[in-house]
């Protein structure tokens, strides 16, 4: 199991598109990803779960991954948060 | 709880389609209900999972179609992340925990699991997610009603004006298969693809309609004016009997000035021809005596309720389409991508410039020779009777590409002992600049030319008409289209070629004058505009019409040209 911290950067935060695509990166792999945020922790693979986050601008995670290629999706996770989904934002 | 009305009340609205309606309003989507819980045995819970699996699929099919159908990817989105939400593992979890472990039935177990997550959204607090509770809210119905296997909607009774929220397209074209006459929209916009096909489909209509599926009332009788934008509740028995009066004689007026002969005052011929995609809609074309086919959409084969991709399926429609008629009729390939690719993997920056129209059909090879076949195959029963014509042209290569399909196939149909018509048409989309500077160039490869004025507006204009944000960018009457569209009269006629224009532009008075003016006379349109634009056509001689595309052109807005025609109809 590995975890990582990361802050949300695009300013709309993980509203529903960037949800979206986060969820849809995180099924393609085969390990269990959880995100904890201010005591609450959901499943990475729920769209639901991670827009009930509400986490806006500026929130900060903690990423858990779980399972066989755990290392090559926290990669592409933290890759895709980073470059704030890959938005153009004013 | 509505308050008991007698007077009338009107709501105003953007028109989408015009006409006059009076019916009996349905009211589709209506507020959610309360679903209380019932208990289940134990022996009915496999039952009970089994029928949200099955829900699901469903769901996610339907999505999965209209995404194909929506015209702006923005929307396109929306849907992808609604099929996720339906998907969404967590859903699923908690609703076989209701099933298995408290032992209640499914559909309330869809319900409570999607108020538990609407509840929680409300609890965050930022106004940016409590806006998702409005499409939870909806996926949660949608899925309650799938689940109870009450998706299948009633049919309506014939004369019914529908009020809706919104809806999607192969709803409508269904609705109106049950005879609805009318259509107002609370939200929409007048691009918006329901609309667009209540155009096509004769339906008068109007969107942007606040609060209209508050007001209105169930069964009671409702007349819609579309031409003022008004959906008048409560009407008196005196306005629904002026609202008779003047429907019966805008449509015996129509038919009167229906001229037998499509020709200006001055006797130079030109032709109407029609804009169809659905079988519903060939009663139309000759109702309005339009001359034969001049578009014919394909993109449902592919898209609709039901998706006919093979051979078999799509011969049957095209042979449908040309039995019932009796003009040429112009069929254009699939014209896929761009807005409407949203199901393909490939995520484009700019999908209007990217792979759409011709461009996927030569890569996707077997769904284009399986179109020419169909195509080829009945255009050999009806010789002289089919056209063929390319989307999104935008060098010459592709039109020689597809030649050398068309001969191959045609081959192949001859060797087989198959008849076929050895000269069919082939003809060009004009609606990207390039075409059209260069009109003479590409015409001297194809047998006509058609222009598409929507996306010639688009792509000359650089505005993406979907976009709501930007759409009083989008200028019908810009002189440089017009100017684009001389252009390709001009190099049409050098070629000897026949040049027609099967945009929105056709179907509408400013636009049908200029056309004619600037050259085109052959013009195609939705059904219901072939009249009235007979009359304007037909009412003054060419020379007119000419003087009116001549000054035209030297303007430098919409604007100015509207102001231009009010004073050229005056005298």
């Amino acid at each position: 199991m590995i975890k990582k911290k990361i802050t949300i950067k695009n300013t709309a935060g993980l509203h529903a598109r960037p949800s979206a695509q986060l969820v849809k990166l995180a099924s393609k792999y085969k390990s269990d990803f959880y995100i904890h945020s201010y005591g609450y922790r959901v499943n990475g693979k729920s769209i639901l779960g991670v827009m009930t986050l509400a986490a806006e601008h500026g929130a900060e995670l903690e990423l858990e991954l779980d399972g066989a290629d755990e290392k090559e999706a926290l990669e592409a996770i933290v890759d895709a948060i980073e470059s704030k989904f890959g938005m153009e934002e004013d | 709880m509505k308050t008991s009305k007698t007077k009338e009340l009107i709501i105003k609205g953007r028109t989408a389609a015009s006409g006059i309606a009076i019916g009996n309003a349905v009211l589709i989507n209506s507020e959610s209900k309360t679903v209380t819980p019932t208990s289940i045995k134990e022996n009915e819970v496999l039952g009970h999972k089994e029928r949200f699996s099955k829900a699901r699929e469903n769901l996610v099919a339907e999505l999965e179609q209209m995404s194909g159908e929506l015209k702006d990817s923005g929307t396109a989105e929306i849907i992808d992340t609604h099929q996720q939400i339906i998907r969404d593992p967590e859903i699923e979890k908690n609703v076989f925990d209701i099933v298995e472990n408290k032992l209640l039935s499914v559909d309330f177990a869809v319900y409570q699991t999607y108020c538990s997550f609407i509840e929680r959204l409300k609890e965050s607090g930022s106004e940016l997610f409590r806006q998702r509770i409005i499409d939870l809210e909806d996926i949660r119905d949608r899925f309650i009603a799938e689940v109870c296997d009450q998706k299948n909607k009633e049919p309506i009774k014939k004369g019914s004006v529908i009020v809706t929220k919104q809806i999607s397209p192969t709803d409508l074209v269904s609705y109106y298969e049950d005879g609805a006459v009318g259509l107002v929209m609370e939200k929409g916009g007048i691009t918006s693809h329901a609309a667009i096909i209540a155009k096509s489909l004769g339906m008068p209509c109007i969107v942007n309609a606040d609060g209209v599926t508050k007001e209105a009332d169930k069964d009671k009788s409702v007349v819609l004016d579309a031409d003022a934008g008004a959906l008048i509740l409560n009407p008196s028995k005196k306005t629904i009997q002026s609202y008779r009066k003047k429907a019966k004689t805008q449509k015996k007026l129509a038919k009167e000035k229906a001229a037998d002969e499509f020709e200006t005052a001055d006797g130079v011929p030109f032709k109407l021809l029609a804009n169809i995609e659905f079988e519903a809609e060939v009663a139309k074309v000759e109702e309005n005596r339009a001359q034969g086919v001049g578009l014919l959409r394909t993109e449902s084969l592919l898209f609709g309720k039901r998706v006919r991709k093979s051979v078999e399926d799509q011969e049957a429609f095209y042979e449908e389409i040309v039995s019932k008629t009796t003009g040429p009729v112009t069929i254009r390939l699939f014209d896929i991508g761009g807005d409407k690719n949203a199901r393909r993997p490939l995520k484009e920056a700019n999908p209007f410039l990217g792979w759409r129209g011709i461009r996927l059909l030569l890569d996707e090879k077997k769904l284009l020779r399986s179109q020419l076949q169909a195509i080829l195959t009945v255009a050999g029963r009806y010789p002289g009777r089919v056209k063929i014509l390319v989307p999104m042209v935008s060098v010459i290569d592709e039109v020689r590409q597809i030649r050398n399909e068309i001969e191959k196939i045609q081959g192949a149909l001859l060797s087989s002992g198959g008849q076929i018509d050895e000269n069919v048409p082939l003809g060009l989309m004009v609606e990207v600049p390039s075409v059209a500077i260069s009109a003479y160039q590409f015409a001297k490869e194809a047998d006509f030319l058609s222009i598409g004025t929507n996306d010639l507006t688009q792509y000359t204009l650089a505005v993406d008409r979907g976009n709501e944000r930007i759409h009083t960018l989008f200028q019908h009457y810009h002189p440089s289209v017009l100017k684009l569209i001389k252009m390709t009269a001009e190099g049409a006629e050098k070629a000897d070629i026949e040049v027609s224009v099967c945009g929105e532009l056709a179907g509408d008075e400013i636009g049908a004058a200029c056309l004619l003016g600037l050259g085109i006379k052959e013009l195609s349109m939705v059904p219901n505009s072939v009249l009235k634009i007979n009359e304007l056509l037909s009412s003054r001689p060419l020379k007119d019409f000419q003087e009116l595309a001549t000054s035209a052109i030297e303007l430098s807005s919409s604007e100015e040209l509207e102001r231009l025609y009010g004073e050229w109809s005056q005298n």
